[in-house]
């Protein structure tokens, strides 16, 4: 049994630490919240306009933006969205898990990582990947403008050729204590099965007004944007949730080993003091018999 | 009459105007008009103001521009931003009408095309919270 000294710092150590996570936990909250609101806020609209591409696809002419040409996949690309830092539970790993999964076909050198977020990065990179492209740190003041340029460099890449698909890989936002790790082509624009087989797409003429060449140049652009906007609003939501719940676990795990620790402290207080009174005891009747 | 369904959606907000007559939008080529049962199309719209029929009561939003879906029975408007005519901050759009005004009479190293958009923006909003 440890001795008294002991115990009382481990229990010191553990309510400190409780004390940060304890901390940490609040700070997510209150980020959560906001993340929330802006994810689900942002939602409707970006599955609209999905729904409506969606829609259009299959009556559009594909010569009339070089973003719909479909070819050969032969130089693929993966957009990993992770967070910056750690103390989230399993919110990284199942993304990097999941990427990992998925680049096992391919060639270590041939693979084309844009990498969003720190840690997802630092695996990576670390691992020998080939790492096309970089955006890290500015989650705290995520806006629309960094879809933007993100989109911009794929988009410009697709248009040279130097990528033929682009995956995106993402945590999605399901509930606050469920992550939902989402694998998504992002270029080609193709109709997927989902879409398909909701009876979603009917196959009709349009009208369209201007013209469609003008509204195929302007929606495709809009739609590729809002849908990694989506995807960064639906990852810092889910970022802050599973810290959020990380950190809870923290904390009762913490309440727990204290409650554990305080009893072994008790028990072993209680120890020496039966010790001593053996002692004391022992003592003073050696003397009666000393005496006697 | 007959009437269809019309939904405004916007990046931060929906809109869900439910069964209507008439709604008429900014088109980039000018105003258009849709009734029920128009064809399928899809428009680009670009600053104006919308104007919608429902049981013989008449709104306005203003807009920014963003298209609008026609389907059959529907009719979605995806804009980039949509405030009813009784919601507009009429003093925010007089400021930011003094601001772009402000900056366009700079004319040195001030983005043209930035600055006129957005007073056109505000003059639009402007507008219509007077209707």
């Amino acid at each position: 049994m440890s001795n008294l000294k002991d115990i009382r710092h481990r229990i010191g150590s553990v309510k400190n630490i409780q004390k940060v996570t304890r901390a940490m936990k609040m700070v997510a909250a209150a980020k959560l919240r906001r993340a929330q609101i802006n994810m689900e806020r942002a939602r409707p609209y970006a599955h609209r306009i999905n729904e409506v591409l969606t829609h259009l696809l299959p009556a559009i002419n594909r010569n009339l933006n070089r973003l719909l040409e479909v070819r050969e996949p032969k130089k693929v690309g993966f957009v990993i969205i992770t967070a910056d830092r750690g103390l989230c539970g399993s919110f990284n790993t199942n993304i990097i898990r999941r990427a990992t999964e998925i680049l096992k076909p391919y060639e270590k050198d041939d693979t084309r990582l844009i990498c969003v977020g720190r840690k997802g990065l630092n695996h990576f990179q670390s691992r020998g990947y080939n790492i096309i492209g970089q955006y890290i740190g500015f989650w705290r003041e995520l806006n629309f403008g960094h879809a933007i340029s993100i989109v911009e460099q794929i988009t410009d890449l697709y248009l040279k050729h130097d990528l033929d698909k682009v995956f995106l890989i993402y945590n999605e936002f399901k509930n606050v204590i469920q992550q939902n790790v989402i694998t998504q082509t992002f270029l080609p624009l193709v109709l997927t099965e989902e879409s398909m087989g909701e009876g979603k797409v009917d196959f009709g003429e349009y009208l369209f007004e201007p013209s469609e060449e003008q509204i195929v140049n302007s929606l495709v652009p809009r739609h590729l944007n809002i849908q990694m906007w989506q995807a960064l609003l639906e990852s810092n939501a889910a970022e802050q949730a599973a810290r959020m719940t990380a950190m809870e676990n923290a904390t009762e795990n913490a309440s727990e080993m204290i409650s554990d620790l305080t009893l072994e402290y008790n028990k072993a207080r209680q120890a020496a003091i039966t010790k001593e009174l053996l002692d004391i005891v022992g003592g003073a009747e050696a003397l009666v018999h000393a005496q006697g | 009459m007959s009437t269809f369904q019309l939904e405004i959606v916007t990046p931060t907000r929906i809109y869900d105007e439910g069964e209507v007559s008439y709604v008429r939008c900014p088109g980039i080529d000018g105003l258009f008009g849709v009734l029920a049962n128009h064809t399928k199309s899809v428009f680009a719209l670009t600053v104006g103001e919308i104007k919608i029929i429902r049981d013989n009561e008449t709104r306005y939003f203003a807009t920014s521009g963003g298209y609008a879906e026609v389907t059959g029975k529907k009719v979605q408007l995806l804009l980039e931003s949509a405030e009813r005519s009784d919601e507009i901050d009429v003093e925010r759009a007089k400021e930011a009408i003094q601001r772009a005004r402000e900056r366009l009479a700079q004319k040195h190293k001030i983005d043209v095309v930035r600055a006129e958009s957005s007073l056109q923006r505000a003059l639009n909003r402007l507008r219509v919270a007077q209707r």
